[in-house]
This record gives C-alpha cells, sequence and structure tokens, in this order.
C-alpha cells in the first residue's frame, strides 16, 4: 500500500472530509487571503461570517445522501457512547466548555478601540472653487497647460521641481504615498500609482484637492485627519497645474477627461486608464 | 585615504562616461535614473537634485566614489552588491526608499551601472574590489557577561566619546560631527536600530564596525584587530552590545495607550518604580510639512508614551531621545550648520541665526470628548484651527515648567489657568517627563474631562532647540487614542462561568441521551 493511496483511503471519510474542509477554508481566510496583492487582513466578525458559510456547506454535503449522513454520524457517535472512547468523550466535553468559557471572558472585557475611521476617499467636489481670490469653476474644467503642446517639456520639468521639492516626503519617491514621512499620517497619504487614485480623478478634481488640501474636504472626508497641506497658500495656480502634469506623466495614468454635451447639457466624466 | 584633487583632475582629463565604460550600456539606466533619481541625486550625480536641499542627511553624491555601507575596507569602492543592496532595500532613517517591487530586477541593474559611470574610480578596472571576509557571530550567546565585554570595548575604543554613555548619539564631541562635504551629521542613536542605513541586526553592526562609514567620521576599527588591542571576537561582543540597546523588534505602531487603574496615587516622578511594569507605547513623529515655516528635519523621531490612573488623576509619561539638554551653548554652531543645510520657507532670505532655543512637548486633546457619528469627529490634528481650538498640555525645558492652554492653529496658544503638574528628568540623552492632571476639572467648557472606558483624542508635538525648532518648525504626529481602563469588576467572572456551566450540561445530556439510544439499539 503507497502512501498516496492510504491518504485517500483516509480522507474518503465524510466526517475527516468536513473537518479538513474546515480547517483548510480556515487557513485560507485567516493566512492567505491578506497576502494577496490589494488584498488586507480579515476582521474576526468577517472571518466567523465565512466558517458559518462554510460549515452550512459541508452540513448540506454531508446530509445529502443517506449513507455518506450516516458515515458521518459514526465517529461523532462513537465519540459519545462507546466505552472505550471515554477519555476523548471526557477531553471534548472539557474542551468545548473551556472554549465556551473563553469566549464569554473575552465578550464581557471588551477594551476601548479606536473608533473607526469611517473616511469618503473621493467625496463630491464642488462646482466652483476660490483660488487665491480668483473664482474658478471646477465643472468641465481641463488642465490648461495640455493646450501648450511646445511648452509642455517645460511645463513638466517644472511640476518634477515642485514635486520633489513639496510632495515627496508623504507621497515618495515612487508616487506610491510611501514617502519617508508618511508613517506619521492617518489617514496615509496617497498613493498616485494605484488604480483607485488619480486613474480615477479628472485633472480638475486633483487641482481642487491640491488647492485645497485637507482642511478643504467636506465633512465625510473626515478633514480633522487629512495632513494634506492648503497648496494655494505656498504653489501659484501654473505650479499645481505642471505637478498634476507630472503625476500623470510619471505613473502613466490617463486623467479622467469631461465628456462634451451640445449646449444646454453640462457635462460628464468620462473613464480615464493606464497606457 | 582617496587624493580628492587626484581625483577632480582625473574626471576633468577623462572622456565622457559612455566612453570609458565601452563594454556596458548605460542609455537603459541612464533613462531609469533621469526618471526616478534625479530629483534627489541630482542630472550629474553630485547629490544636488531639486529636492537634496530638503533632506538631512542629504542624497548621495555618487561623483566622488564614496559610500558608507559597504562590505569593502575603509577607503576601498562598495562592491556591485553594497550598492544593490542600498537601492533595492533603500536606507532606512534617510529619505531613500528601497526599489525592490518598485523597479524591475532589469532596471535596479542597468541604474547601478549607470551610478558608477558618475565617478571614475569604478573606470579604474586595474582595482579590483574584493569584499572583506566576515566571520560568524561568536557562541556563547548575548547574556550579561558577552555585553559586558562589549560595553568595556564600547568605552576604551571611544564609541561613547560620540555616541554617547548611554548610546543615544549625544556624546561630548557629537556637536562637532560633519561629514566630507562639511554637512552637520549626527552620530547615530543607537536606541533606534531601525533607523540604521545599514540595517539594525547584529551582523550589520559588526559589518559597520569593521568598514567604518566613509566620509563620515565613523571610523573603521579593522585596525585595532591588526594591532591586536582586541579580537575579532570581542569586536562582536560589542556590535552584540550596541545591538542590546534597541528593542528586539522595531517598535509597533498602535492606536490606543491604555492606561491601567492602579491602587494609591498616580506617580508624579518619571523615575518612579511604577512605570516599570507599565507598557509603553511608540508613537513616530515626522516634520511639520504643512503650514509655514516648513521643518524638512526633525530631530524628534518619535515618542514612547506610558499612562495610568487612579480612579482621580492622570500620569502619562513621555520620554524621548534628544541628545542636547537645550538650550546648550556647546551646540550653537552645529545648529547653525543645519539652519544652513536644510531649506526653509524662507529660501530667499539667508539661512537664520542659531538661538539657545529651549526643548519643547506639547500633548494635544481636544475640548471636549467627540460626541456622535461614532466618536470619531476631532478638531484639525496639527493643533486645531480658529474657530475649532484644541486643549493642550506644553512643557518647556528652560524656564523648567509645564502649563494648559487652547491652540488656534500653530500660531495661537492662550494659557489657561489650570496647568498640569510637570516632572521631568534629563538622562544621557533622553528626556523623560510625567505630566499629571485630575481626570475631572472645573473648566469643563476648555479642558477635556478624562472619562474611563472612552476613546479620548491625543497627539503629541516635540521640539529640540539645539536643532533650531521653536514655533512652527517642529515634529509632529497625527491624532491617537488613550484609553482609562477600569479594574476588572469582580462580576466578570460570572457569566463566562454560567456559560461554561449551561455547555457542560447540555454537553452530558446529549452523551447521556445518545447512550440511552444507543444501549437500547443494541438490545433491540
Amino acid at each position: 500500500m503507497n502512501l498516496p493511496s492510504a491518504i485517500r483511503r483516509y480522507a474518503e471519510h465524510p466526517f475527516r472530509q468536513a473537518v479538513g474542509i474546515l480547517v483548510l477554508a480556515y487557513i485560507v481566510v485567516v493566512w492567505v487571503v491578506p497576502v494577496l496583492p490589494g488584498s488586507a487582513i480579515v476582521p474576526k466578525s468577517v472571518v466567523l461570517q465565512y466558517m458559518v458559510t462554510v460549515l452550512v456547506g459541508v452540513l448540506i454535503y454531508v446530509s445529502d445522501n443517506e449513507e455518506r449522513w450516516h458515515r458521518f454520524k459514526e465517529p461523532i457517535q462513537a465519540v459519545l457512547v462507546e466505552p472505550r472512547l471515554k477519555l476523548v468523550r471526557a477531553a471534548v466535553l472539557a474542551g468545548v466548555t473551556a472554549l465556551v468559557g473563553l469566549v464569554a471572558y473575552g465578550q464581557v472585557t471588551t477594551s476601548v478601540a479606536a473608533p473607526p475611521n469611517l473616511r469618503s476617499i473621493h467625496p463630491a467636489p464642488p462646482a466652483e472653487i476660490t483660488f487665491r481670490g480668483k473664482a474658478i469653476t471646477l465643472t468641465g474644467l481641463e488642465n490648461p497647460l495640455r493646450q501648450h503642446t511646445d511648452s509642455l517639456a517645460a511645463y513638466l520639468a517644472e511640476g518634477k521641481r515642485v514635486y520633489y521639492q513639496n510632495c515627496l516626503p508623504c507621497h515618495g519617491d515612487h508616487l506610491d504615498g510611501q514617502g519617508h514621512f508618511a508613517p506619521g499620517f492617518n489617514p496615509l497619504p496617497a498613493n498616485f500609482q494605484d488604480n483607485g487614485t488619480i486613474a480615477q480623478l479628472t485633472e480638475s478634481f486633483v487641482f481642487w484637492r491640491v488647492a485645497k488640501g485637507g482642511p478643504g474636504l467636506p465633512r465625510e472626508g473626515t478633514p480633522w485627519n487629512s495632513a494634506m497641506p492648503v497648496w494655494e497658500d505656498f504653489l501659484t495656480e501654473r505650479e499645481i497645474w505642471s505637478v498634476i502634469l507630472f503625476l500623470y506623466e510619471q505613473t502613466g495614468w490617463k486623467p479622467r477627461t469631461w465628456e462634451k454635451t451640445e449646449p444646454g447639457g453640462g457635462s460628464r466624466e468620462t473613464g480615464g486608464g493606464h497606457d | 585615504m582617496i587624493d580628492v584633487g587626484a581625483a577632480v583632475a582625473l574626471i576633468v582629463m577623462l572622456p565622457s562616461p559612455a566612453s570609458r565604460l565601452p563594454m556596458q550600456d548605460t542609455t537603459r539606466g541612464k533613462a531609469v535614473y533621469v526618471k526616478w533619481c534625479a530629483g534627489c541625486h541630482g542630472d550629474t550625480g553630485a547629490g544636488d537634485g531639486v529636492a537634496a536641499a530638503h533632506m538631512l542627511p542629504r542624497p548621495r553624491n555618487f561623483t566622488g566614489g564614496l559610500y558608507k555601507i559597504r562590505t569593502t575596507a575603509s577607503g576601498q569602492l562598495p562592491t556591485d552588491a553594497d550598492l544593490l543592496r542600498a537601492i533595492d532595500e533603500g536606507l532606512p532613517g534617510s529619505a531613500m526608499p528601497g526599489w525592490k517591487g518598485r523597479l524591475s530586477d532589469a532596471e535596479r541593474r542597468s541604474v547601478l551601472a549607470y551610478i558608477k559611470t558618475f565617478s571614475s574610480f569604478f573606470a579604474d578596472t586595474s582595482q579590483h574590489v574584493v569584499p572583506l571576509k566576515f566571520s560568524s557571530p561568536p557562541g556563547g550567546g548575548t547574556g550579561a557577561d558577552a555585553l559586558k565585554v562589549g560595553r568595556q570595548f564600547y568605552d576604551s575604543i571611544g564609541c561613547r566619546k560620540c555616541h554617547g554613555d548611554q548610546g543615544r548619539g549625544d556624546g561630548p564631541s557629537a556637536p562637532t560631527l560633519k561629514d566630507d562635504a562639511d554637512f552637520p551629521i549626527f552620530a547615530a542613536d543607537l536606541h533606534q536600530n531601525w533607523r540604521f542605513r545599514g540595517g539594525g541586526a547584529v551582523e550589520d553592526i559588526y559589518r559597520r564596525l569593521r568598514t567604518g562609514l566613509d566620509g563620515t567620521p565613523m571610523p573603521s576599527f579593522a585596525d585595532l584587530i591588526d594591532q591586536k588591542f582586541l579580537t575579532d571576537q570581542e569586536l562582536w561582543r560589542l556590535a552584540q552590545y550596541v545591538r542590546s540597546l534597541s528593542p528586539a523588534a522595531p517598535p509597533e505602531v498602535r492606536d490606543v495607550v491604555h492606561a491601567p487603574q492602579i491602587p494609591g496615587t498616580v506617580p508624579a516622578s518619571p523615575d518612579d518604580s511604577t512605570w516599570a511594569r507599565v507598557a509603553r507605547y511608540w508613537f513616530p513623529l515626522v516634520g511639520q510639512v504643512i503650514h509655514k515655516s516648513r521643518w524638512f528635519a526633525p530631530a524628534v523621531s518619535g515618542v514612547w508614551v506610558q499612562a495610568v490612573h487612579d480612579g482621580k488623576r492622570l500620569a502619562l509619561r513621555v520620554s524621548w531621545d534628544d541628545r542636547t539638554e537645550s538650550p546648550d551653548t556647546a551646540w550653537l554652531k552645529f545648529e547653525q550648520r543645519i539652519l544652513q543645510t536644510v531649506a526653509g520657507d524662507d529660501s530667499g532670505s539667508p539661512p537664520p541665526q542659531a538661538e539657545p532655543w529651549p526643548d519643547q512637548l506639547a500633548v494635544q486633546f481636544p475640548r471636549r470628548l467627540p460626541e456622535g457619528s461614532g466618536g470619531m469627529e476631532r478638531p484639525y490634528f496639527l493643533m486645531g484651527g480658529a474657530t475649532d481650538p484644541v486643549y493642550q498640555w506644553r512643557w518647556i525645558s528652560r524656564p523648567r515648567h509645564a502649563f494648559a492652554g487652547l491652540a488656534r492653529g500653530i500660531e495661537r496658544f492662550d494659557t489657561l489657568p489650570g496647568a498640569p503638574a510637570g516632572q521631568a528628568t534629563y538622562d544621557r540623552g533622553e528626556w523623560r517627563l510625567v505630566l499629571t492632571r485630575a481626570l475631572a476639572t472645573p473648566d469643563t467648557a476648555n479642558e477635556v474631562q478624562l472619562e474611563a472606558g472612552r476613546a479620548i483624542p491625543l497627539a503629541f508635538f516635540a521640539w529640540d532647540g539645539s536643532s533650531g525648532e521653536h514655533g512652527s518648525r517642529m515634529a509632529v504626529s497625527t491624532w491617537y487614542f488613550l484609553a482609562l481602563d477600569r479594574p476588572t469588576p469582580p462580576g466578570v467572572f460570572i457569566s463566562p462561568v454560567l456559560a461554561m456551566l449551561v455547555t457542560l450540561g447540555l454537553g452530558l445530556v446529549v452523551v447521556r441521551r445518545a447512550q440511552r439510544r444507543g444501549g437500547a439499539r443494541h438490545i433491540s
């Protein structure tokens, strides 16, 4: 008898299959999912939900067939009645009791936790802002520097200088929000390499966020936490448009653009993307 | 030592980099360099990119071929593997990030080849660069005896002259230190190994002792082994001693400082034995780069915080590493060099004159605990605003005292009559400060009422006067939380015990029933 067939025979039993599936599901949810790209640690309550779902699925599977159900119950029945398994029976009873006690103790002694940081990542922008006393209509606004195709290289160079002298400590050399000051802030600085930030936004939205910074966020953007400075205090309008050019050039993302509609209608945003 | 004059002459005489290294195609490396590196290191590799003046330490100047982190002997060029390690892993404690995972293998290798073209020393192929052979850590563990040997050599070979008696970078020579380019340089704080440029493992420390950090005042101690002043094993002991000064693992940032309730009264002294039994929490601080005038070179990289309460008063202990008990005139020249090196927002005007500023610390709370929307709304983290002030405890090193007040932004601070009690100790590179205040105060409109069982927002700000820090030039943190824990009530055990009894009872019933049925089946 070789090993694989031994394992197969061992695993043929529906009870062992059920236990195996539960253990596997737990490993995947707790240890495998967090290491997947773009994923995060699964909260305990969600782990419980997953495990209950898997358990229901397993029970449906084992009870689906009369013979399988019977075989599934055999080891449980044996532990409950067999005189020779008296020790196992006592251990299972004691173990379950201790587990319930521990869970109940954990429930009654919950300590104070930080309140959840419910934050709207891309709150709706205003239609118009005042930039150093000058009214700027954001709706339908494109980066004005893009019209000057012959000066684009100079604007990009200026944008690069502005980025390295101002944005780099937080947003980082790779524009991925991991600058050397980033760990000091919460929320973390925006990651421009991610497809969920500037790739999803019009340049006018980015202009608004740069010009008005954290203090200019609406309430749902938790303005009290954002460390983004109010850049209109530091940079000119042209410097901000230049650094926006640089952000898209350096990451390779294309800004979301406004779809021009006939007179009478407004303009709508239309999709951006990676080149 | 490399003759700098000769090196300059060599560079001038030599033709362009491309023709010097005809074997290697550096076109691709140049493209990567220009896109990702030149902003700090400069187009010509001279460490003078547009961001350079906003950094301390400054970006590496590649034209001199001089590198701190090597596996080669002092005065030698680094190996390709040394350079690649710096590119891949970055240099902790500086602005240099790790590029592994950000640039492809091919890109990192090609940029390495390009960086070498900046210095003629690499073109000289007659110089064969070989890494030193490093021994493995000796046996015998890192117990008290081993560390004692390490400490003996720490004193006898002069480490303490720069790094200080306790290793916090506060030695008597520390205020005189500069690197080969005349930039001010700090003796490393040996209690923060996660910020060592070459890595914080004992092996890394041993290697730095063998190779030295070229271009800085940190020498190689290899010659002391040759002179039989100490053995290789004793150098390992020294590395083990240095490693033992930092925590076993880099501090993890947790959101909530838990203040346990203690019997008796809270300790008012920073050196009370109570503090040895209370968990400490690390909060990183970074430069204030949000409001004018910004500060890109914060001296305090973080604070350790502990808290206890006795049901009536809270005691908060904040300790942080600071090389000077400011104001300290011995550091005025060093302060001037920092102010000349690090760009500020007033770049048109000459750098400010060094002044003997004091050290300061601020602990910030909202005026009232947040209500509604899940208790998450707070004043602006950077010292509140004109219409939404924050309540702060402030402490200043000279004249040494603590006070409280309302901050309405960085510029405006209005002192309140009620002050926390403050006691501070300066001990060889470390401030230990305890601030105590009653949980409840009469001025409920302005002074936060510290309630047990609530998440109380708090934030920290620190100034090192001898680094020129005052006003908006400071290190800042974001909002964290303080929680005053209640003592475990005796009733806490009732419900778990009840739950266990019910479980056990049900279990026994299930077993009894199964056995009865099983028995019946056997009979039939």
